[in-house]
């Protein structure tokens, strides 16, 4: 009989300590903003990395900070007092979860906005469900061009595209050869037979035909590979001047480390954003991940050079994941920045009013290389600027443009047996 | 008097089940009428995706569970089914219908094919080769631009209709779609359980010579259940791709979905009618509510709980929760015998 009654109190002070708790939460001024990336899959490391970003900027949005000259910062929260709780989601590198978490986030949570998703394949449908519901979907580092030739009115992206990328790729190459008598003349294409893999080597493609370069190797590989002896292979057999790579993750470790193994080397070799990018990778393949290059809107060099003003925020993020920002993540991190900036414009919390925002001004944005964002048609940031670097002993030296550049490129990329 | 005995329980059986099977039915449809019951929430998307599975696990179970022939290689018949509906809206700017009916021809076509050389294989070595078949079938898809190759297929936003069977401001019309196909794909398994064409698949099952030597033509018996199967498969993939409004290679072909076939049927009781709905009605809300639930536990935790019932299951119980129900003494003794295979007289 005592342990019945007792059972009932611990029930009814439960039942009370829930009843208080959810109408605390309920009167709070929060604003919910779902994330959905991949937590667990291939891509997990850079996923989690995004989280991390996002969780930056949540940060020194929620809490103030006397950075100068960074918008928010210097407040608490945003409109009159309201702080930002994120709601996180695992695609787990499936476009079909990645739709049915951006339908829960914004039916079942009432999330006012959605961050996502890495991987394009997954921000397609998780995208197309905001535009449907008529909802804000901000995209940091997915790269595919198709995106945002979409024509979305929802959709708003703050990276570069994979077609930016490779003019600019193209534009080194030219450079070089018309600068340096390179005489770079064949081109080979690597890359993950994915959505953002084959988009990037179509757009690649697009860039040697414009420059009469010829495309002596097209080589895609199986996401998640475990072993790329036959992919390496065909690129030495086929020996281009120049490789354009687009690997994430663990499969950029193993093509770096196949390509020392077969002893093989193009004379420079170009990544858009991969685990080029990622400190981590670039930490684990130690001194094999020298020379390589490619496209990056973000690094620490960078940072201390021309965006002295991000360093505070890197250090937040240093906090959470022990390395520097990088430049894929870093974009999770303006997506968020960039919408509370037009919340805050906006004044009140209407999708409408805050899209109207998003696509007619331009925000302030120091963890951007340019400073500025701004959003075409489509919902790319027209502001999107990416430089070329070089990593040598696990520092990003930046090549290109000459207006940005602080080091020489190691040119040819040197043999695996001769470092 | 045995004989008679044992007729008269097989026909109460099938009087229970039948009872069972059109109150099911009814109650899944009654939801549909029930203001607020099926609508845009989590839980109509969950309903969605149980009667989805257990629809393909019922599919798969016909080649699989009755016919004895575990086949790796149903994502590929579920992905043509998908390419047919998406290539209707995507290529040719149609309604999905034709493309649908396409792809499951197409698809029951392909099992027959690449059905008659597999099927001198018996046991693991029919299974591998089937593996084998999601890896080539894949790898073409993702090369072959004509289908979109690697970028895949994405659906356009148009309105919400039957006609187009898209719906984005509820899930009532997909719920009521997945209805039909689950009542379909059951209602056939039904049908042919008790037909001659059932009675020869389990003869296969039990004994490919033994059936043989009875005059059963097994090779027949299993080309039509492999078809059968696959053309299936097939429109329950088409119903994904419309359900998703995107269809790509690693979405469709891969042994992550095939996997999904398999483990279903065996979780709920393979062989057995309750089977792939009961697998399907534990693993689908399981997998869907620890992947919202337990998020805030870390990265993976829902994948290992999923991955932790599944050893249970297969240590514990391996004929599946047909399996536990029989141990329970909930099936009555013919129902025991279906679910263990053990002789319960």
């Amino acid at each position: 009989m005592l342990v019945k009654s007792k059972a009932v109190k611990f029930f009814l002070v439960l039942v009370f300590v829930l009843a208080v708790s959810s109408a605390s939460f309920a009167a709070e001024k929060i604003i919910k903003i779902g994330t959905i990336f991949p937590h667990t899959g291939p891509a997990a490391v850079s996923g989690q990395n995004c989280v991390a970003a996002v969780e930056t900027a949540v940060e020194f949005i929620n809490n103030k900070y006397d950075w100068e000259g960074f918008p928010l910062a210097q407040k608490e929260g945003l409109l009159d007092g309201y702080k930002i709780v994120l709601v996180n989601a695992d695609h787990q590198g499936k476009p079909d979860i990645a739709k049915s978490e951006a339908e829960r986030l914004y039916e079942e949570e009432g999330v006012f906005a959605i961050i996502g998703c890495y991987n394009s394949s997954s921000s397609k449908p998780a995208s197309a469900v905001a535009e449907r519901l008529e909802k804000i979907f901000m995209c940091g580092a997915s790269s595919s061009a198709e995106l945002t030739e979409r024509g979305f009115n929802y959709f708003f992206r703050t990276a570069a595209t994979d077609a930016i990328e490779s003019a600019e790729f193209g534009e080194y190459i030219e450079h070089l050869n018309k600068e340096k008598g390179t005489n770079l003349t064949t081109l080979g294409l690597i890359y993950e037979n994915s959505e953002f893999g084959k988009h990037a080597a179509d757009e690649g493609k697009k860039v040697a035909a414009k420059m009469g370069i010829n495309v002596v190797a097209d080589i895609p590989f199986t996401v998640g590979a475990t072993n790329m002896d036959s992919e390496i292979q065909t690129l030495k057999a086929a020996n281009p001047d120049v490789v354009f790579g687009a690997a994430l993750g663990g499969d950029y470790s193993l093509m770096v480390r196949t390509m020392k193994q077969s002893n093989w080397a193009s004379k420079i070799f170009i990544n858009y954003c991969t685990g080029y990018q990622n400190p981590a990778i670039n930490k684990e393949l130690g001194a094999d991940s020298s020379y390589y290059m490619g496209g990056m809107g973000y690094s620490p060099e960078i940072a201390e050079v021309y965006m002295k003003a991000a360093l505070p925020a890197q250090e937040i993020y240093r906090a959470k994941t022990g390395f520097p920002l990088d430049s894929d993540s870093i974009q999770e991190t303006v997506c968020l920045h960039v919408l509370a900036q037009a919340i805050e414009k906006a004044g009140v919390l209407n999708t409408e009013k805050v899209v109207e925002i998003l696509r007619t001004e331009t925000f302030d944005s120091p963890l951007s290389l340019s400073g500025k964002v701004a959003f075409a048609p489509g919902g790319q940031n027209s502001k999107a600027f990416t430089v070329i670097t070089q990593l040598l002993d696990l520092k990003y030296r930046t090549v290109f443009p000459a207006s940005y550049a602080d080091s020489e490129l190691i040119y040819p990329f040197p043999a695996w047996d001769k470092r | 008097m045995n004989d008679k005995n044992g007729s008269f329980m097989k026909s109460k059986r099938r009087l229970i089940d039948n009872i069972l099977w059109i109150g099911l039915i009814a109650v899944l449809a009654a939801l549909i009428f029930i203001p607020g019951a099926i609508g845009k929430s989590t839980h109509t998307h969950v309903l969605v995706l149980v009667l989805l599975y257990a629809s393909m696990a019922q599919s798969w179970n016909i080649l699989g569970g009755y016919c004895g022939q575990i086949s790796f290689g149903h994502s590929v018949f579920f992905g043509l089914g998908a390419y047919g509906a998406g290539m209707a809206m995507v290529t040719y700017g149609s309604m999905p219908w034709l493309g649908i009916l396409a792809g499951a021809i197409i698809a029951a076509v392909t099992s027959v094919l690449l059905g008659w050389p597999c099927f001198k294989l018996r046991g693991h070595y029919f299974a591998i080769a089937t593996f084998a078949i999601v890896e080539i079938f894949g790898r073409v898809f993702l090369i072959w631009d004509w289908i979109g190759g690697a970028l895949g297929l994405d659906y356009p936003i148009i309105k919400d209709s039957w006609s187009y069977f898209l719906w984005s401001s509820n899930k009532t019309g997909y719920y009521t779609g997945a209805l039909v196909l689950f009542v379909f794909i059951f209602g056939v398994v039904r049908y042919i359980e008790s037909r001659k064409l059932g009675y020869y698949m389990r003869a296969v099952k039990e004994g490919q010579e033994t059936a043989e030597s009875l005059g059963v033509n097994s090779t027949k018996v299993k080309l039509t259940a492999m078809a059968l199967s696959a053309f299936l498969a097939a429109l329950c993939g088409a119903f994904f791709a419309q359900y998703n409004y995107r269809v790509d290679p690693p979405m469709v072909m891969s042994l992550d979905m095939s996997m999904k076939f398999v483990l279903i049927t065996i979780l709920g009781g393979m062989g057995t009618f309750w089977g792939p709905f009961l697998g399907a009605a534990v693993l689908i809300p399981l997998q869907e509510y620890t992947r919202t639930s337990l998020a805030f536990l870390g990265p993976g935790v829902d994948q290992m709980v999923y991955g932790l019932l599944i050893i249970f299951m297969m240590v514990r119980q391996p004929k599946g929760i047909m399996g536990f129900l029989a141990e329970f003494g909930i099936l009555g003794r013919n129902e025991k015998k279906e679910a263990t295979g053990d002789d319960a007289s």
